[in-house]
């Protein structure tokens, strides 16, 4: 039966005989997936798939990198983080450096290990609470269960991003959305639904090899009908309304605010922070972190990869000085991240410049 | 290249190589140096296999062994995988100043006991112990002799176009079971490491055909290492075919619990054995009928499709795709 | 951005679900999903369930394909 389904999807995508169609997907776990599946390996040329800047890692400012070195080493501070942000360049170094210079940095699964963590130490533990609307409740959780247990010494450094004004953003950047499944399953899909009337276009796609073929045939099949569209390709998980109380969680801890996307600059009003009743947990007030300036390297061309400006292999660094074991890049980092992708995928057949 | 030692060159990926290739080899470059598994030397008429590996395996006890059986698994396999029988073999202990006693007995027990079911005699040892912080509990070298049978020549340089690849068993348990050992994550499985002592077979894969071109066994890295390696020393394109990857389903679930690749997990008792397409059948059966074979499976082959060094899966989709090359330390991938 | 886990709910405790996946378990917050009961399965991002998932990857592929398929288009339903 999986077979079946997956040679259907498939036939239907490398027999499409239409128009150009740009496709962006907007979430780095897809970004991964199409990239392990080998997916456009099987695409007609009609059919391109752009990377959106889905990727929390790639996206975070190098200065937010430096605010938590400066936790680390400055304030003694044991510092909580997905395994994804432990080997991203800072101005100086990255967390994996700062711990061998003697920091203190914990690798969790979650935002509620890293409260645990914090159960049984006496110095504070700050988690670096990055992510999208995914994964922001249970950041939430985590900040509740705090506050309820009186667990004093735990809290957040914010830079946690949502993805409804980075749409208004790449509007124009694709033919059609691949939108995020796992963003949709807590904030609902209103504001995807709502786009269609500004005609922009998207299905919301899940993540295993059947779900991505599905959602990219649906495009297709949608596209030739001429108006914009939008189709939910997983129901299973994502419902029109999500995860109501995930919603009210976020609500009642956290507000919008502006926030800088690295490529992207500042995008108003598409960021999280807490709110005014819970900032004894924000480790920037709490541990008065002084402004970081976030020098990333000049030769980094991330910020226009994360806008689609240009190729990895357009940049100088790009498989030479910056690779996946000495990444300089946030992408480069990441395995969401595009230029890993294209590094580690071999798509790097630009012949090398003299340098 | 990085001016101080990084846990990513230990990891047994490309930082690793470039640590050996920087520092090593530029000062210990002689003809018998090898990039193989043991080094193989001629005396009289014999050729020997010599072997070392230091083991510093987080926690010591994990389910399935302990770090005393895997030394010895450890250095018996890398004999095998150059077809010596394994004979004598030494050890080293550097022990933590306050390590229990009953702990160290437990490790030496299970050393002995898996030297006798891999036929080897522990023939010399030593011990250092190191002030309490300066080792983490104990760590052990082994160092192993093994006699090469007669005619026998295995290197990872001699995979030929057209050569099937095998596996002896399920892949990434080992590193699984350390990774679940270390109860960093909260996950719970039952699952055991595949630590094993395995030249029985490679003794009778050797005693089928003469025509064995590559035996390695998949430990640091596990099998996406072991074949980038084999790949660049021959010169060779490789391709896998990812349903044919035998994976225990427990050892899946964690690996989609962390976002982690079971072909870049541990082996400690698992081969990547390489010989012509028309041994595949005889082999496999050969393999599925000994202990720690019974899950042999072939898994790809070397072709002159791919560029030289390459290695590429045929996905779940049909669709052919380089394989990641694995770097530096393997990190859980959450969001 | 968001790697999700498929898992089958083994057991419910305050608020805390024990998660089985191929055999591999974990305790995850399940105080996002009002309703679960042991069996049902569900989706986890970084030990939370967020979603409670109602069919099969392969079953709802193959219903959206099908409704692509067949000319009376009931995709957008």
């Amino acid at each position: 039966m999986q077979d079946d389904v997956l040679m259907q999807a498939r036939n239907l995508l490398t027999s499409y005989a239409g128009p150009p169609l740009k496709i962006m997907e907007v979430c780095g776990t897809h970004t991964h997936e199409i990239f392990r599946l080998g997916i456009r390996n099987i695409l007609p040329k009609s059919l391109s798939l752009i990377s959106g800047p889905g990727c929390p890692v790639c996206v975070t400012p190098v200065s937010y990198i430096d605010e938590a070195i400066y936790l680390a080493l400055e304030k003694d501070v044991l510092i909580t983080t997905f395994g994804d942000l432990l080997r991203v360049p800072g101005s100086a170094m990255s967390l994996a450096r700062a711990r061998q210079e003697g920091a203190r940095v914990r690798m969790v699964y979650s935002p509620l290990d890293a409260l645990e963590l914090a159960k049984n130490e006496t110095r504070e533990v700050v988690f670096l609470s990055v992510g999208f609307e995914t994964t922001v409740p249970g950041e939430c959780l985590a900040l509740k269960q705090a506050e309820e247990q009186g667990i004093a010494n735990f809290s957040l450094l914010c830079a946690n991003k949502t993805m409804p004004m980075a749409y208004q953003a790449l509007k124009g950047s694709a033919d059609a959305f691949l939108y995020p499944g796992h963003v949709l399953a807590i904030a609902g899909t209103q504001s995807c639904e709502a786009l269609v009337r500004e005609g922009v276009s998207g299905v919301v796609a899940g993540f295993t090899a059947s779900e991505i073929l599905t959602a990219l045939a649906c495009i297709v099949h949608e596209s030739a009908k001429g108006k914009a569209f939008f189709v939910n390709c997983y129901p299973r998980v994502v419902k029109a309304t999500g995860n109501p109380a995930a919603q009210e969680l976020v609500a009642h801890y956290m507000e919008a605010c502006d926030a800088e996307w690295r490529g992207l600059g500042v995008i108003k009003g598409s960021g999280l922070a807490l709110k005014k009743a819970y900032q004894h947990r924000d480790a920037r007030l709490r541990f008065a972190i002084p402004r970081q300036e976030g020098r990333a390297n000049p030769h980094c061309r991330c910020g226009e990869v994360l806008r689609g400006l240009c190729l990895p292999t357009d940049c100088r660094v790009f498989g030479r000085a910056c690779t996946p074991s000495h990444p300089i890049g946030a992408c480069m980092v990441s395995s969401e991240g595009t230029c890993a992708a294209y590094f580690q995928y071999g798509l790097a057949t630009k012949p090398a410049r003299e340098d | 290249m990085d001016q101080t030692v990084l846990l990513a060159h230990g990891g047994g990926g490309v930082q690793t190589q470039e640590l050996i290739d920087r520092i090593f080899k530029a000062h210990f470059a002689n003809p018998y140096f090898t990039a193989d598994d043991a080094a193989v030397l001629p005396l009289g008429h014999e050729r020997l296999a010599f072997s070392t590996d230091g083991f510093i395996v987080s926690p010591p006890f994990f389910p399935g062994g302990n770090i005393g059986k895997l030394s010895i698994c450890g250095t018996v396999n890398d004999l095998a995988c150059m077809g010596a029988q394994p004979l004598w073999l030494t050890c080293a202990f550097v022990l933590e100043e306050g390590f229990p006693l009953a702990d160290l007995e437990g490790i030496v027990c299970a050393m002995a006991e898996t030297a006798k079911a891999a036929g080897v005699t522990l023939v010399a040892g030593d011990t250092k112990v190191a002030s309490k912080g300066q080792v983490d509990k104990v760590f052990i070298t082994t160092s192993g002799i093994g006699r090469l049978l007669g005619n026998v020549h295995t290197s990872g340089a001699l995979a030929r176009d057209g050569d099937a690849i095998l596996v002896t068993g399920d892949i990434g348990r080992h590193g699984a079971a350390i990774l679940l050992a270390r109860e960093e994550f909260g996950i719970e499985a039952e699952i055991e490491s595949d630590c094993a002592p395995l030249w029985h077979l490679v003794q009778a894969v050797l005693e089928k055909t003469d025509e064995i071109h590559v035996i390695r066994d998949a430990t640091r890295g596990g099998v996406g290492t072991v074949l980038y390696e084999i790949a660049s020393q021959s010169q060779v394109g490789i391709e896998i075919r990812q349903e044919d990857l035998p994976v225990d389903p427990r050892v899946s679930g964690i690996c989609s619990m962390l976002g982690l690749d079971p072909l870049y997990l541990a082996c400690e008792g698992r081969l990547v054995i390489i010989a012509p397409h028309k041994e595949q059948d005889r082999l496999l059966a050969t393999l599925r009928a000994l202990p720690h074979g019974e899950g042999a499976a072939c898994i790809g082959s070397v072709t002159g499709r791919h560029k030289a060094g390459s290695v590429v899966v045929e996905t779940a989709i049909g669709a052919k795709t380089l394989l990641p090359r694995p770097t530096g330390e393997l990190l859980p991938r959450i969001c | 951005m968001c790697v999700g886990l498929s898992a089958k709910v083994v057991k419910i405790d305050h608020g805390t679900a024990l998660i089985d996946a191929q055999g591999a378990r974990r305790e995850v917050s399940a105080e996002l999903l009002s309703d679960l009961e042991p069996g049902d399965y569900v989706m986890v991002h970084a030990g939370i369930a967020i979603a409670k998932i109602s069919a099969s990857d392969t079953e709802e592929s193959s219903q959206v394909l099908q409704s692509i398929l067949t000319p009376t288009d009931s995709a957008q339903a």
